[in-house]
């Protein structure tokens, strides 16, 4: 069916660029809401496509995937190159990043070559300007023969100098950079050669063969037909000839040319010294200065700020005044007057009642508890402390057969470890995973469980720091034992460290509102459902054959029988079993020995019913089930080793 | 959005689009960052209208 006038000639604008570069900010400022996404043919691969009407003008805005040159390595590159080099475009707009303009120019004179309707938008100035580099737009402009508008589109800074730009944009020819004699003299013998109609430079399309550039070849190949053959013998023979290395060549020509268009372009002002951020970032990943930092993040943070005024002040408010003084008798004291019968009672307020545990345990236990860890989290998050803290223990990390990017995981398990679980396939080798994947479950606590786990030792002097010390022992060791077990390569860890920042209050207030709501949503419904799970076991006597099962493991930690059932809660959720214990610690039911016992062996338990499916999802059966077992026996072994210990020491009695 | 950890400009067309552990209920609300994959809180819509609002009419 043919398409209306209208829309089959409307112009077309690119808009090319590296990853990261704010082009996504700009197709959505220039086209609104009004968008749609949809695979480019023949890929798997997204393209956003809208529509902007400038000066009562509209045009057709492709978003294309982020290139970091025409010669395309990835899926999504490749076809960005393939809108490039075969759809007719009324203006491409190159977005490059103002603070790396050496890095990202020569992809502005691979595009100039290729002959392209080019303007070119310098974006992210404001950061550019705050580091202290000036760039002169008007030399550049005068220097490249294209528009050049500098930008910050993320503060719709440029926006209206780009609509114009579009808006009077005349295209034209743009002059050839020129290579060393000998290269041109090559790039020239295959350019003459091409006599087919193509939509972007010979030259340039000379270039891109003579790299070996496959949808080049091919393009050529369709259109040269016959003559392809020719073509490509001569390709064969001019990079015979170079021997050398031809893509280092050309890099290092087209390096020399942006050097010389950007001289007295860009300019850093000499700053006297560096920042308190420089500083300071510079302190959090310098081992000797970054490890007290840590410590101090991790005392203030999380043991004062979440262990004492969370899971002590507000959880005591909460639990203690208004759910056991006031909310509680009051459901019970209703129940008895209203429900006579045995089961419902029992329920709804009985020892697992959906209204005298799952609500209590959720709102007054759990929720002040991850609230404040949420806090403390989204301040540290907004700071920008976590790519640091990956930085540090890039070397300690290194010892256990992972590297810095597995901090990702392990910061993120402290949220949900089930949810960690995933992403530790973002680790680059099966190894790094499969060690991340264990080390999350014995090792890493989900937050609630470490908030009361808190606030419950920190009532025991010294209780706190045996758990700490034993969890670094056993986090060390298990990986390092893992890392010995599992042979293998461990890869490079780099990354580009963003800004360390003053956190900023609204976003702190919405990171911790959205990560509470979600996680309010996310327990609410499971903590009811293991109410009734534990009520029916009560009522059909499974939950106590249970516990007497459990009965001989009790004993051998020293624990009484019925901290069974704060490892079965355990196994529904993890702060759920915390939220036990929690209770237990209340009734006077544990010595500081039993308390420091049970919460080492619950926080290095057996990982939750979530959590092991994620397991079996990731790393398949067999290796969940050795992991399963593994964290079982080490974590019932190093409880019973911890009571030995404590008792023959005579310590915490 | 950017990503938290590592600063990534994160295409709003990626929001539910990545991969999902499944286990939370009521589908996943996260955004994992295709560069680093740290996940990212979908932040629901009356904080985001809240914001925009704030953006839109900033208190000086």
């Amino acid at each position: 069916m043919s398409q209306p006038l209208e829309i089959a000639t409307k112009r077309k604008i690119f808009l090319v660029g590296n990853p990261n570069v704010g082009k996504s900010v700009l197709f959505n400022a220039l086209t609104g809401a009004y968008t749609t996404v949809s695979n480019y043919p023949g890929t798997s691969v997204e393209i956003a496509r809208g529509e902007a009407t400038i000066a009562g003008t509209t045009y057709e805005v492709l978003d294309t995937p982020g290139m970091y040159g025409l010669q395309p390595m990835t899926e999504e590159e490749r076809v960005s190159q393939r809108i490039l080099l075969q759809e007719e475009a009324f203006a491409v707009i190159h977005v490059i990043d103002a603070r790396n303009l050496e890095r990202m120019l020569p992809m502005t004179v691979q595009l100039i070559e290729a002959g392209l309707p080019l303007i070119l938008v310098v974006n992210i100035i404001d950061e550019a300007e705050r580091m202290g580099i000036a760039i002169d737009i008007a030399l550049l402009q005068q220097r490249l023969v294209i528009p050049v508008i500098a930008a910050a589109t993320a503060h719709k800074r440029g926006l209206d100098e780009i609509r114009t730009a579009i808006s009077s944009f005349a295209g034209g020819r743009h002059p050839a950079y020129a290579y060393a004699p000998d290269l041109e003299r090559d790039i020239l013998r295959l350019a003459v050669q091409l006599h087919g109609d193509y939509r972007v430079d010979r030259r340039a399309l000379a270039l891109l063969f003579l790299l070996r550039d496959e949808e080049t070849m091919a393009l050529v190949h369709r259109i040269e037909g016959e003559s392809a053959a020719a073509i490509a013998e001569t390709a064969k023979e001019i990079i015979f000839s170079h021997r050398s290395d031809l893509h280092l060549r050309l890099s290092m020509e087209r390096k020399r040319i942006c050097t010389e268009l950007l001289a007295d372009v860009v300019s850093n002002t000499p700053r006297q010294g560096r920042t308190f951020g420089e500083k300071l970032s510079a302190l959090t990943m310098n081992p000797w200065t970054g490890v007290p930092i840590l410590l101090a993040v991790l005392y203030f943070g999380l043991y004062q700020f979440v262990g004492i005024f969370g899971a002590g002040t507000v959880v005591g408010l909460l639990e203690g005044d208004l759910f056991s003084d006031i909310i509680n008798p009051w459901f019970i004291s209703t129940a008895d007057r209203f429900i006579p019968w045995l089961w419902l009672h029992e329920l709804l307020v009985g020892e697992y009642g959906i209204l005298t545990l799952a609500v209590r345990y959720a709102v007054a236990l759990v929720m002040p508890i991850v609230g404040t860890f949420f806090v403390a989290f989204s301040i540290l998050e907004d700071s920008g402390y976590f790519p640091r803290l990956a930085m540090l223990v890039d070397r300690i990390f290194k010892a256990i057969g992972l590297n810095g990017r597995a901090v990702i995981p392990m910061v993120l398990g402290f949220g949900c470890d089930t949810m960690a679980t995933i992403v530790t396939r973002t680790l680059e080798t099966t190894r790094e995973r499969v060690i991340a994947t264990v080390l999350l479950a014995l090792a890493i606590p989900c937050s609630a469980q470490l908030g009361v786990i808190l606030a419950l030792l920190a009532g025991v002097p010294g209780a706190l720091l045996i758990w700490t010390i034993v969890m670094c022992v056993i986090f060390l060791f298990v990986g390092f034992l893992t890392a010995r077990l599992l042979p293998g390569e461990r890869p490079m860890f780099y990354m580009e460290i963003p800004p360390l920042r003053l956190p900023q209050l609204r976003n702190v207030v919405v990171k911790t509102l959205t990560r509470m709501q979600w996680y309010f949503l996310e327990i609410f419904p499971l903590f009811i459902l293991a109410s009734v799970v534990l009520w029916a076991g009560k009522m059909t006597g499974a939950l106590e054959s249970l516990v007497r099962f459990l009965a001989p493991g009790m004993t051998l930690l020293g624990l009484p029988e019925d901290v069974a059932a704060v490892f079965v809660f355990g196994f529904f959720r993890r702060d759920f079993g915390a939220a036990g214990l929690f209770d237990m610690n209340e009734q006077g039911l544990l010595s500081p020995v039993q308390l420091t016992v049970a919460a080492v062996t619950l926080t290095l338990f057996v990982p939750c019913v979530a959590q092991f499916l994620m397991m079996k999802k990731e790393r398949g059966w067999k290796v969940a089930l050795i992991i399963f077992a593994a964290v079982t026996a080490s974590a019932f072994g190093v409880g019973w080793l911890l009571n030995i210990f404590l008792l023959s020491m005579g310590w915490l009695t | 959005m950017k990503c938290a950890f590592c600063g990534w400009e994160i295409d709003e067309k990626q929001i539910g689009q990545s991969e999902r552990c499944g286990q939370c209920p009521g589908g996943c609300r996260k955004v994992h960052c295709p560069h680093c994959g740290y996940a990212n809180p979908v932040v629901p819509g009356y904080l985001q209208r809240w914001m925009k609002k704030e953006d839109d009419d900033p208190v000086t």
